[in-house]
């Protein structure tokens, strides 16, 4: 009897979502459950509901039915972009599509963090790699004002949470987009290119090019000649930066992550030598 | 000037030895044989790249900015490694990997230090997960040196004997 309670108001609370795909499978095979097993024994009911919650193919059973009402945007997770709509867990309003969904602006209760929201996103910018860098400061700031845990201290215990996890993973955002390497990264495995941790290389051009530099850097008496490595680098940098960048536009990974390469020993070179100086 | 360099070379190493003991969470502990390599270094330096009975590797991690040279001198007759330096500029475990390559390849034959496998040298040196690429490039580096030994030699003066040391190289 508790399951069927919680069927109807499932149902109820399906209607007030935009009609999707998965909230009208679960209402059908709720149903059909329901009816299949229509005089039987409480007994039923308990294997029906338990049948369901361990079908592979619904992954959404898995999680206690609870979670269902409260956290609706698990639901579409894994729907593209278009279909996605935020709801406020406290007001219930949902999200205009304009500005990401970290902040409820009609309650302004902090939301939980969702990782469909990419770090590009949060900053209200294209997905490219030549963004421009002044924006980015700026929009950061306005969103510590609005997310970082110092400010929320009237707020709820469950918002600060959130609040913690919001704010960290706006750090987060900012660093890897200021930094172009960083944003390289990740915008190629946003394209699902995965640069390999434990790559090995024998291109003998390039490690001797690199193998050169390093050991110029470690043999390089005083300021003077250390920054002119470092402007050499940075000449570098600038080059193989604008190769990622074509390379990347016209989806030629294998070339993006060449550029990758080199520009992660140039770093490093550069590292040593900002700890020399 | 040798120890300069080797001391500015490992200086670039271990950035972060092991932290001081009332650090809170996990400590990641070097262990004391890396430590040792990187106190008490052995085999650093250079041979001349076109000496005839010199092979030179080179390998590089490019996700790490580590790149490792590992040279053999190289006895004509008997085929035996009868000295051995290395340079390498990345983290303590690479350059503890390569420094402990050097010490066994030494005395050896060609054909032998081609089987040191790097999970010999990772277990020596206790490195942990994180680390086991160091190893796997300090056995690529042994087998990129005598690759480039024995296609000098063929080169030079076209001797069958070399091909099946080159083909095991390439393996």
């Amino acid at each position: 009897m508790l399951l069927k309670k919680r069927i109807y108001s499932f149902a109820i609370q399906s209607r007030a979502i935009k009609p999707h795909i998965y909230s009208s499978s679960i209402i059908n095979q709720f149903s059909s459950s329901f009816s299949s097993s229509s005089s039987s024994s409480s007994s039923c009911f308990r294997f029906s509901k338990s049948k369901f919650f361990g079908t592979p193919t619904n992954v959404l059973f898995t999680r206690n039915i609870e979670d269902l009402f409260v956290k609706n945007k698990h639901l579409f997770c894994s729907q593209p972009k278009s279909v996605e709509n935020f709801k406020c867990w406290n007001c219930g309003v949902e999200a205009d599509n304009a500005t990401p969904f970290l902040f409820c602006q009609a309650c302004r209760t902090v939301q939980p963090v969702n990782h469909s929201i990419d770090y590009f996103r949060i900053f209200g910018l294209e997905r490219k790699y030549n963004i421009e860098g002044g924006e980015l400061e700026g929009k950061y700031k306005d969103w510590q004002k609005k997310l970082h845990p110092d400010l929320v201290h009237s707020k709820s215990q469950r918002e600060r949470e959130y609040a913690a996890e919001q704010s960290a993973r706006v750090i987060d955002a900012y660093r890897t987009l200021a930094d172009p390497l960083s944003r390289a990264i990740y915008i190629v495995n946003l394209e699902g290119v995965v640069v390999d941790e434990e790559e090995r290389i024998t291109d003998p051009e390039l490690l001797a090019e690199i193998m050169e530099l390093r050991e110029a850097v470690d043999e390089a008496e005083g300021a003077q000649s250390l920054n002119q490595i470092q402007a050499q680098l940075q000449e570098k940098l600038k080059y193989w930066s604008k190769s990622f960048e074509d390379a990347f536009l016209s989806k030629n990974y294998e070339d993006a992550l060449a550029s990758i390469r080199r520009m992660t020993y140039y770093r490093r070179a550069n590292e040593e030598i900002v700890k020399k100086l | 000037m040798l120890r300069h360099v080797t001391n500015r070379i490992l200086a670039q190493g271990l950035r972060c030895p092991a932290p001081p003991a009332g650090a809170a969470g996990a400590a990641r502990m070097y262990h004391e044989r890396v430590v040792d390599h990187y106190d008490n270094p052995r085999n650093v330096g250079s041979f001349d790249k076109n000496d005839p009975t010199v092979g030179t590797g080179l390998v590089g991690a490019p996700a790490c900015g580590d790149v490792m040279k590992l040279q053999i001198k190289v006895d004509d007759e008997s085929g035996k490694i009868v000295d051995a330096c290395f340079k390498t500029f990345g983290c303590g475990s690479a350059i503890a990997s390569s420094s402990v390559a050097t010490e066994w390849v030494k005395g050896k034959h060609m054909e032998e230090v081609l089987t040191i496998k790097n999970t010999e040298i990772a277990k020596h040196l206790s490195l942990p997960p994180v680390k086991l690429h160091c190893s796997m490039l300090a056995e690529d580096a042994i087998k990129a040196a005598v690759k480039d030994y024995a296609s000098r030699r063929a080169k030079s003066d076209g001797t069958p004997e070399t091909a099946p040391i080159k083909k095991a190289a390439d393996a």
